[in-house]
């Protein structure tokens, strides 16, 4: 048994639905920027950072959810009144961050594996 | 100093604990060039500062929680029920007096304002939460290790650590520092003041309001919480003793308090509590006496929702075995004997911020002491933490902003003929049309009555006092005489402008409104 779900959504509307659909659980959002047909991102920063947030999700909380966010395209992303960063008060792609607290890390903070690890294995 | 950083033997030594506790697991032995207890102000600044000067820091933090049992994250007092959530909820305060001037200014606010205390409860603890957040991410980005344990010292280069789930470490130090702060103090005599009372550590993590609240002590934290609840316009009343700021200049300090008496904050003068009891209202009934004078007492009763006590701190050093390790402290206050330097009795221990004697209970001071503390640890400056003039402001309705001595300190220092207080009543530009009380805002410039008149003090109370307090203590730092604040073209208009104008003495008898423009 997996010791924590993941899922992958794109777009804010999927993100809420993902979110409202598991009221009560550890959910771990890692939002990135759209990925073309051979798998990249227009976001290279994220592209840095998904592999090292990836190499951590050995350390997630046993029945914890990792919550993996397409956000869009460049233009959307780059609108500042688009949901993400309206609602959700995101400043950055990569941002990590555990749903419903103040932890976050953004951007370059998401390079860091040690800082990823601490996220998931602290209160 | 590289070599025994590096090279000594015998700071690699594992050292053995003794008998044990049946029951708990052990973690281990590090070795630490500096071990920190305490990750508030003063522990985290001196940590950090520590770590970027390429020294092996390890910080402990770990709050007990209080009798209430309200508990909360890295950052210490000031972050998590200190300054931080005091401003916050200061802040919410003002506002609501800005609210209701501003109907005078034009503004048409339909119906009458109400202050709803979860919102504002809600937004202060997660911006706190964020602290925490951010404090525990630069530690781990300055590669500060942190553990979330109880500290306390084996021996004098031995820290034990103990976590909630009782799993026991311990790491060893060249040097350490103890920065645990303090508590809010409890009154030992008040039969129900522990098992219903709440105070400073709770006021700002309650859920719902506090409602009609007693606070009894008027002591900064008294008088600072009282001021925010009566400003959110809660029943706020406030007990003292005998004086109110003690320490501060206490013509300042009565007019802090003649302003909240008159926007309606109770004040019970010469009154001591003696009983709190639970009624089955779940409403708490407090009995105190008034004393009057020697031979008359009156006792007095009422009922309220809370009661907090704000009558003193107490140094966090139960626990960390510092007699046997032979740190001392002091008789009276408890709290830890330092030396110019911050260092205690045993010499390679040191204690910084409000759990050292003698130093002022301020954040600024534990910060800037921690970090120079770490560069001599550090072998890279001699520079002393230089605490005079060191400025504070009050955060009271009313605040009171001041650097320097009080009056009444500068009169005992220098005598009375031989100091020249000059002062002024002032009027903020924005209480005019608002018709706002404004006869408690006032100016006061102590300065030596000789030579070049050096400013021994300034006092002010108005609106932004801490904006307004904030350079004048950088010029009292540099030796700021009277003709210099004279000479000193005023910002017009604001309140600030009046320490630049201010004239009239207290030996000339004279009236000393400010008229006019």
């Amino acid at each position: 048994m997996a010791k924590y779900e993941e899922i992958q959504v794109h777009g804010y509307e999927e993100f809420c639905k993902a979110v409202s659909e598991r009221r009560g659980k550890d959910i771990f959002a890692y939002f990135s920027g759209d990925k073309d047909d051979q798998g990249k991102s227009w976001c290279p920063d994220c592209v840095k950072a998904e592999p090292v947030v990836r190499g951590q999700l050995a350390h997630l909380p046993a029945g914890s959810v990792f919550l993996y966010c397409l956000v869009g395209a460049r233009p959307y992303w780059k609108d500042p009144n688009n949901e993400f960063k309206k609602t959700l008060k995101l400043t950055g792609v990569p941002t990590l961050l555990r749903y419903g607290t103040p932890q976050k890390l953004v951007e370059e903070e998401c390079f860091k594996a040690d800082l990823v690890r601490m996220m998931f294995t602290e209160d | 100093m590289a070599a025994f950083r590096r090279g000594c033997a015998r700071w690699q030594q594992v050292r053995f604990l003794g008998a044990r506790a049946p029951g708990r697991t052990f973690a281990g032995t590090h070795h630490y060039d500096l071990v920190v207890i305490g990750g508030g102000s003063g522990g985290l600044a001196c940590s950090r500062e520590a770590a970027q000067l390429g020294q092996k820091v390890a910080v402990l933090d770990h709050v007990q929680p209080s009798a209430r049992g309200t508990a909360w994250g890295l950052g210490g007092t000031c972050v998590n029920v200190g300054c931080i959530p005091k401003k916050l909820m200061h802040q919410a305060a003002l506002l609501g007096v800005a609210m209701d001037d501003a109907g005078k200014f034009g503004w048409s606010i339909p119906g009458p304002v109400s202050h709803d205390w979860s919102t504002l409860a809600q937004a202060v603890q997660n911006y706190v939460k964020s602290l925490n957040w951010g404090h525990r991410v630069q530690l781990q980005d300055r590669k500060v290790k942190y553990f979330n344990t109880r500290g306390s010292l084996l021996d004098r280069h031995t820290v034990r650590g103990l976590d909630a789930k009782g799993t026991e470490m311990t790491l060893t130090a060249r040097n350490i520092v103890i920065a645990t702060g303090g508590r809010p103090r409890y009154p030992t005599h008040v039969p129900g003041a522990r098992e219903f009372g709440i105070t400073s550590d709770d006021l700002f993590w309650l859920k719902e309001s506090p409602g009609k609240t007693l606070v009894v002590g008027a002591s900064y934290v008294g008088l600072e919480c009282a001021g925010l609840l009566a400003g959110i316009g809660l029943d706020a009343s406030v007990m003292v003793r005998s004086v109110a700021l003690r320490g501060f200049d206490q013509q300042m300090a009565q007019l802090v308090t003649g302003h909240m008496e008159a926007r309606g904050t109770r004040f019970h003068w010469g009154c001591v509590p003696t009983s709190v009891e639970k009624l089955p209202s779940g409403l708490l009934q407090v009995k105190w006496t008034e004393v009057r004078s020697d031979l008359e007492r009156v006792e007095r009763e009422d009922t309220f929702s809370s009661v907090l006590w704000a009558i003193g701190r107490v140094p966090e050093t139960t626990g960390l075995n510092l007699p046997q390790v032979g740190v001392q402290l002091h008789p009276d206050t408890g709290k830890i004997v330092v030396a110019t330097d911050e260092r205690t009795t045993v010499s390679n221990v040191y204690a910084i911020g409000d759990v050292a004697e003698g130093r002022p209970e301020l954040t600024p001071t534990a910060v800037k002491a921690g970090k120079l503390l770490a560069r001599r640890l550090a072998g890279q400056s001699n520079q002393l933490m230089d605490y005079h003039s060191v400025p504070t402001t009050v955060f009271t309705p009313l605040e009171y902003g001041c650097v320097g001595l009080s009056e009444e300190s500068a009169e005992s220092r220098y005598g009375k003929d031989n100091i020249e207080v000059y002062h002024a009543f002032y009027k903020p530009l924005e209480f005019t049309i608002a018709e706002r009380d404004a006869s408690h805002c006032y100016v006061k410039v102590v300065c030596d009555r000789a030579g070049v008149q050096r400013v021994l003090g300034l006092h002010f109370t108005g609106p932004s006092a801490g904006e307004v307090i904030q350079g004048f203590a950088v010029s009292v730092r540099c030796g700021l005489t009277y003709a210099q604040l004279r000479d000193t073209v005023g910002i017009h208009p604001t309140c600030a402008e009046e320490l630049t104008k201010i004239h009239i003495t207290k030996r000339s008898g004279l009236d000393a409104t400010v008229t006019g423009c």
